[in-house]
C-alpha cells in the first residue's frame, strides 16, 4: 500500500480528525497529524499540511471550534476542540461508517466463502 | 441546509475579517513547522535537516494558503473588491483626471439618458389602451384639395362604419388641434367664479374602442352619440380629485357646463387620457342622427378603430380604399378623389415628433461618443505617466491580463461614478424639459424615470468604459520594458483620437448651425402682421345666453366699444380665427366668370370686424378695409388676401371682381372685392399661405371670437384693463387663450426652437470636449519635449518659430478631423432636409462658418501650450534630466 497517502477520502479524514479530538481533548494541527499517523501504526502517512483544509472545512460547520494556546514545549499553537454539534455529527459518522465497515466486511466474506 | 447556511456565515465572516486569516494560518504553519523540526532534532537530525525534512513532511506551504483563501471567503469577488480599491486609490490620487473624466461622463451618459427618456415617453411606451397596437387612426385624403391627413365627414365615417369588414369597431372624437391639444372650453359655472374645462366631444362607443373601463360609473351608450332628452359628461380622475374633491356621490349629480345643467355619468381611472392629457371631460357629440347620414362635409371628426384579430394595417387600406371607391361614385359631389388614409394611433399621434427626436437622439450619440473618445484621450495621456507603474507591475509578476482587468477596473469605477451623476442629471434634465418645453413635446408623452429608463443608463455606464477604456488598457498594459517606446505610439494614438472628436463634433456643429440659421430665418418670415404692441384673448358665448347670431354681433361690439375708450388703445378687432392658430373654416366659392364645374371646394373664410387689420397691423394693397356699414342688412362686399388676388386673377386687379361663396348652381349672391390685404400666415410660419376671404362678422357669425387689442403700454395693464372691460359686458365670460401676438410668434416655431437648442447645446460641449482633447494632447507634447525646446531656445530659436511648430503639431489632427467631419456632414445632414427651412443642407454659409468656428477653437486651445513653449527655461529644462 505505497499510495495510502492519496487514497484518503475527504469525509475519511475529517471523521479521523473529530474522533481524534474526541479522544485526545483539545489538540493543536502537528498533534492531530500525528497522533493519526501513530494510531494507524505509520500506515497513513499524511503529507501533514492536508489536515488544514479538513480543518477549516470542520470550523465553517461549526463542529470544531479553534483557540490559541500554548504547547506542552512552550509553543504558540492553535488548539482545536470539538464542540457539541461536533459530537453528535462524530456519533452519526461512526454510526455510518460502521455500518458501511459492516456491509463492506460481509460482502468480502460472502465473496471469499464462495 | 442548515450546514450549508453555516459554512456561507463563515465566507462571509472571513471575506469581512480581511488579512487577520491569513497572518493566522502563517503562524499556525510555523508552528506546526518548527514542532515537526523540533522531533527530527530529537530523532538525531541537524537542524537544517530538520527543518528541511519537516517541509517536506508537511507538504506545500504555499498550495496550502492558497487553497484556504479559496475555501475561506469569496475570492474572486475579493479580487475584483481589491481591484475596485486600489482603483478608487489610483483615481483619488489624481483627483483632476477623476473630476474632468466623471463630469464629461455624466454630461454624456446624463444628455444621452434624457434624450432616451423622451424618445420613449414619445415613441416606445404604449398607450395605456387595451392592445393599442390594434388601434388605427383614418384619415380622408384628396388631390384636388392637397388634402393628405384631413377630418373625415360624419356621414363618411357613418358608412366606413355600417361598410367595413376589417375593424371591430370604429370610433369617432373631435374638437383638438394638429398637436393633439383639446381646443374646446366648457366653462363650469353656477358655482362662484366660473373654471375653465378642456373637453373633448367624442362618439358614444369611443371609450369602448379604446377597452377602458370607468373608475366610477359607467362610459356613454351608443344612442347618447345623437341628440336626446338628457346631457351627460364623464370626467377625469384627475378633475374629480381637484374640482370635486373626489365626491363620492359624483355620479348622478348635476352639474353646469357653460349655462347648461348636465349629468355626470362617469369618471374615469387615474392614469387614463384621450387622447392628451389636458383632456378634462369628454361629452358625446349629441348631434342629430340626420348629420350622421348627410353631413359629408365639412370634415371635422378624428376617427379611430380597432382592427379585427388577425387583420394587418394593409388589408384595413385595401378594404377602406374599396369604400371610399364606392362612396365616390355614389356621391361625385362631394365624395370626387376622397381617398382614406390609415396610421397605427400611437405612430399618428406622434407623427411630426419623430423626425426631429430621431435626430436629437443621434445627435446624443454622437456627444456620447465624443465624450468616450474624450475619455479614451485622457486615459491614454495617463497610462503614458504610468508606463514605469505598470512595468514594475509587470516585472512582479502580474500578467498582462491582470493589468488590463486593471485599468477597465478603472474605468469601470469612473463610469459608475458617471452613470450617477448621469441618472441625477437625466433627473434634472427631465424637470428643465417639462419646466422649459412642455408644449414642445407631444400631450400624450409621459416623462418619466422609469425602470426601462434606468437600466438604459446603468447599461450606458457599463458600456462606456469599454468603448473609452480598452484600447488605452491594452496599449497601457503593453508597457513590458522600462524604455518609453510605447509613449511615442500612445501620442499617435492620442492625435488620431483627437481627429475623431473634432470629425465628430464639427458633423454635430454643422448640424446646429443649419437649425439656428433655420430658425433665423423662421422668426424673420413676415407673419403678415405687426407682432409688437398687441395683445389676444378668445371669448365663447354660452350658447344658452347668447342664443341668435345677433346677440353675439351686439355683445362683440359692446366689448369692443369699450375696450376702445381706454387710454392707450389704438385699435380693437375681432376675428372667427386667429393666425397661426393653424384652424380655419371653409367653404365652396365660385368665381364670376368662371366655367360651371371650375369652383373652389375649400376656400378659407374669416369673419372680421372693420378694425380687424388695423388691430392686427394687417398692411393694406388695393382698396379699402371693410367697414361698420358693410354686412348689414345683406353682405355685398368682401377683402381678399394677396395670395388669392393672384391665384384666382393672376396679376390682374381684383378690385371690382365678383365671387359667391357657393357652388355655380347654388345661385347664391355675388360678392364684390372691396380690397385686397397682405397674407397673414394661417397655420405656420413655414407654411404657404392660402386664399383666403375676409367677411365682416355680422354676415357670417362664429361663435368662439377672438379679439386683437392694440395699444401702448404694458401687456399687463392692456389686458387687465380688457378682463374688467368683458366683466362689465357679461361677468361669467372668462378670456381664455391670452397671449400677445409676438408670443403668438414665438409659440408657432416652438418646436422648431427646441430642437435647435437642443442641438446647440449638444453641439456646444461637443466643441468644449474636442477643445479639451486638443489641450490635452499639446500640453502633453510640449512637456515630452521640454528638453529639446529648451535647447532650441538655448541656440537661439526665435520664439515665434517654437509657437508656431507647436501650434503646426496641434492643428495637424484638427484639420484631417475637420475634414472627415465635413464629409460625414455632407453625407447625413441630407437626412435633415425635412427640418430645415430656407436653406440647403449644404448651405455653404453654415459649412464655413463652422469650419471657423471650429479652427478658431482649436486655435485657442493650442496656443496655451504653444505660448508654454516658448517660456520653457533651457537651464531647467536640462537640469530635469
Amino acid at each position: 500500500m505505497t499510495d495510502t497517502k492519496s487514497d484518503i477520502l475527504q469525509g475519511t479524514l475529517d471523521l479521523m480528525v473529530l474522533k481524534t479530538l474526541d479522544a485526545m481533548g483539545p489538540l493543536h494541527g502537528y498533534g492531530i497529524a500525528r497522533r493519526i499517523e501513530q494510531v494507524s501504526d505509520d500506515v497513513l502517512q499524511l503529507n501533514q499540511g492536508t489536515i488544514y483544509a479538513s480543518l477549516l472545512r470542520l470550523q465553517q460547520r461549526r463542529w470544531i471550534s479553534a483557540s490559541w494556546g500554548t504547547s506542552e514545549n512552550n509553543r504558540r499553537a492553535k488548539y482545536y476542540a470539538l464542540t457539541k454539534a461536533g459530537r453528535k455529527q462524530l456519533a452519526a459518522e461512526a454510526n455510518k461508517w460502521e455500518r458501511m465497515a459492516g456491509v463492506i466486511g460481509r460482502l468480502l466474506r460472502l465473496a471469499e466463502s464462495r | 441546509m442548515k450546514t450549508r447556511l453555516l459554512v456561507l456565515l463563515s465566507r462571509v465572516q472571513a471575506a469581512l475579517s480581511g488579512r487577520r486569516a491569513d497572518a493566522d494560518l502563517n503562524q499556525e504553519i510555523d508552528a506546526h513547522l518548527t514542532m515537526l523540526a523540533d522531533e527530527n532534532i530529537r530523532r538525531g537530525m541537524t537542524p537544517d535537516e530538520a527543518l528541511r525534512q519537516a517541509r517536506l513532511r508537511f507538504g506545500g506551504v504555499a498550495q496550502l494558503e492558497e487553497s484556504q483563501r479559496e475555501q475561506r471567503g469569496f475570492p474572486r469577488l475579493e479580487g475584483i473588491l481589491r481591484d475596485v480599491r486600489y482603483a478608487l486609490r489610483v483615481l483619488r490620487k489624481s483627483p483632476g483626471f477623476t473630476l474632468v473624466a466623471v463630469l464629461t461622463l455624466a454630461v454624456g451618459i446624463g444628455a444621452t439618458t434624457t434624450m432616451f427618456g423622451v424618445a420613449r415617453a414619445v415613441l416606445l411606451r404604449p398607450l395605456p389602451y387595451h392592445e393599442p397596437n390594434r388601434l388605427v387612426r383614418i384619415f380622408e385624403t384628396n388631390p384636388l384639395k392637397r388634402w393628405t391627413r384631413t377630418a373625415a365627414a360624419p356621414a363618411n365615417f357613418a358608412d366606413w362604419q355600417k361598410q367595413n369588414t376589417v375593424f371591430a369597431e370604429l370610433a369617432a372624437y373631435s374638437g383638438t388641434n394638429d398637436q393633439g391639444e383639446a381646443q374646446i372650453n366648457l366653462f363650469l359655472t353656477g358655482q362662484g367664479e366660473p373654471q375653465r374645462l378642456k373637453a373633448l366631444s367624442v362618439s358614444g362607443n369611443l371609450l369602448r374602442v379604446l377597452g377602458a373601463q370607468p373608475w366610477l360609473g359607467r362610459t356613454f351608450t351608443d344612442e347618447e352619440t345623437f341628440e336626446g332628452p338628457g346631457r351627460v359628461v364623464i370626467i377625469s380622475y384627475g378633475l374629480w380629485q381637484s374640482l370635486f374633491a373626489g365626491d363620492p356621490g359624483i355620479v348622478g349629480r348635476t352639474v353646469q357646463l357653460s349655462g347648461r345643467n348636465v349629468d355626470v355619468v362617469g369618471v374615469m381611472p387615474p392614469g387614463f387620457f384621450f387622447p392628451g392629457r389636458d383632456v378634462q371631460l369628454w361629452i358625446p357629440f349629441a348631434y342629430k342622427p340626420t348629420v350622421f347620414v348627410q353631413a359629408r362635409r365639412p370634415h371635422w371628426l378624428n376617427v379611430i378603430a380597432r382592427l379585427r384579430p388577425g387583420v394587418s394595417l394593409e388589408q384595413a387600406q385595401q378594404d377602406m380604399k374599396t369604400i371610399a371607391g364606392r362612396l365616390e361614385q355614389m356621391y361625385p359631389d362631394t365624395n370626387t378623389k376622397m381617398g382614406v388614409r390609415l396610421e397605427g394611433f400611437h405612430d399618428s399621434l406622434a407623427l411630426t415628433s419623430r423626425a426631429p427626436l430621431l435626430m436629437l437622439l443621434s445627435a446624443v450619440g454622437f456627444l456620447f461618443l465624443i465624450v468616450c473618445v474624450n475619455l479614451a484621450n485622457l486615459q491614454l495621456g495617463r497610462a503614458a505617466g504610468r508606463t514605469r507603474e505598470m512595468a514594475v507591475r509587470q516585472a512582479l509578476g502580474a500578467s498582462r491580463g491582470r493589468l488590463i482587468r486593471q485599468l477597465l477596473t478603472e474605468g469601470l469605477v469612473l463610469s459608475v461614478l458617471g452613470g450617477a451623476a448621469g441618472l441625477a442629471l437625466a433627473a434634472a434634465g427631465r424637470a428643465a424639459l417639462l419646466q422649459l418645453a412642455p408644449s414642445a413635446l407631444p400631450i400624450f408623452a409621459d416623462l418619466r424615470l422609469d425602470r426601462t429608463v434606468v437600466i438604459f443608463n446603468v447599461a450606458l455606464a457599463m458600456l462606456a468604459p469599454i468603448v473609452f477604456g480598452l484600447a488605452p488598457a491594452v496599449s497601457a498594459s503593453r508597457a513590458d520594458t522600462l524604455n518609453d517606446r510605447s509613449e511615442s505610439t500612445s501620442t499617435g494614438s492620442r492625435t488620431m483620437l483627437v481627429a475623431c472628436e473634432v470629425a465628430l463634433s464639427t458633423v454635430l456643429v454643422i448640424g446646429a448651425g443649419l437649425l439656428v440659421r433655420s430658425l433665423i430665418r423662421l422668426q424673420n418670415v413676415d407673419p403678415g402682421f405687426n407682432r409688437e404692441n398687441a395683445v389676444t384673448f378668445n371669448l365663447a358665448l354660452p350658447g344658452a345666453r347668447y342664443p341668435e347670431d345677433a346677440n353675439v354681433v351686439r355683445a362683440v361690439q359692446e366689448i369692443e366699444r369699450r375696450i376702445r375708450e381706454q387710454s392707450g388703445v389704438q385699435a380693437v378687432g375681432a376675428a372667427s380665427t386667429l393666425a397661426l392658430r393653424g384652424f380655419t373654416w371653409t367653404g365652396d366659392a365660385t368665381v364670376e366668370g368662371r366655367s360651371a364645374d371650375d369652383y373652389e371646394r375649400e376656400l378659407r373664410h374669416e369673419s372680421i370686424t372693420p378694425d380687424y387689420f388695423r388691430a392686427m397691423g394687417t398692411r393694406l394693397i388695393a382698396g379699402r378695409f371693410l367697414t361698420e356699414f358693410d354686412g348689414a342688412p345683406r353682405n355685398t362686399v368682401t377683402v381678399v388676401n394677396e395670395s388669392l388676388a393672384k391665384k384666382y386673377f393672376r396679376g390682374a386687379d381684383a378690385l371690382g371682381k365678383r365671387i359667391t361663396f357657393g357652388r355655380p348652381t347654388d345661385k347664391d349672391p355675388w360678392v364684390t372685392i372691396v380690397g385686397v390685404v397682405a397674407d397673414m400666415k394661417q397655420d405656420r410660419l413655414d407654411a404657404a399661405v392660402q386664399p383666403e376671404v375676409f367677411v365682416p362678422l355680422a354676415d357670417n357669425t362664429q361663435n368662439g371670437i377672438t379679439f386683437v387689442v392694440r395699444a401702448v403700454g404694458s401687456t399687463d395693464a392692456v389686458l387687465a384693463a380688457a378682463r374688467a372691460r368683458v366683466r362689465e359686458v357679461d361677468k361669467d365670460l372668462v378670456l381664455t387663450d391670452v397671449t400677445t401676438l409676438g408670443e403668438l410668434v414665438q409659440a408657432s416655431v416652438g418646436d422648431q426652437r427646441f430642437r435647435t437648442s437642443l442641438l446647440s447645446g449638444f453641439a456646444a460641449v461637443a466643441l468644449f470636449l474636442a477643445a479639451l482633447g486638443i489641450y490635452g494632447v499639446l500640453a502633453y507634447f510640449v512637456t515630452q519635449r521640454r528638453r529639446e525646446l529648451g535647447i532650441r531656445l538655448a541656440l537661439g530659436a526665435p520664439p515665434a518659430g517654437l509657437f508656431r511648430m507647436v501650434v503646426r503639431q496641434g492643428m495637424r489632427p484638427v484639420l484631417a478631423g475637420s475634414l472627415v467631419g465635413l464629409a460625414g456632414a455632407y453625407a447625413v445632414t441630407g437626412l435633415m432636409t425635412t427640418l430645415l427651412f430656407g436653406i440647403q443642407p449644404l448651405d455653404p454659409t453654415t459649412y464655413a462658418v463652422t469650419a471657423a468656428v471650429l479652427g478658431a477653437v482649436a486655435l485657442c486651445a493650442c496656443a496655451v501650450p504653444a505660448s508654454r513653449a516658448t517660456h520653457v527655461d533651457p537651464l531647467i529644462a536640462l537640469r530635469e534630466e
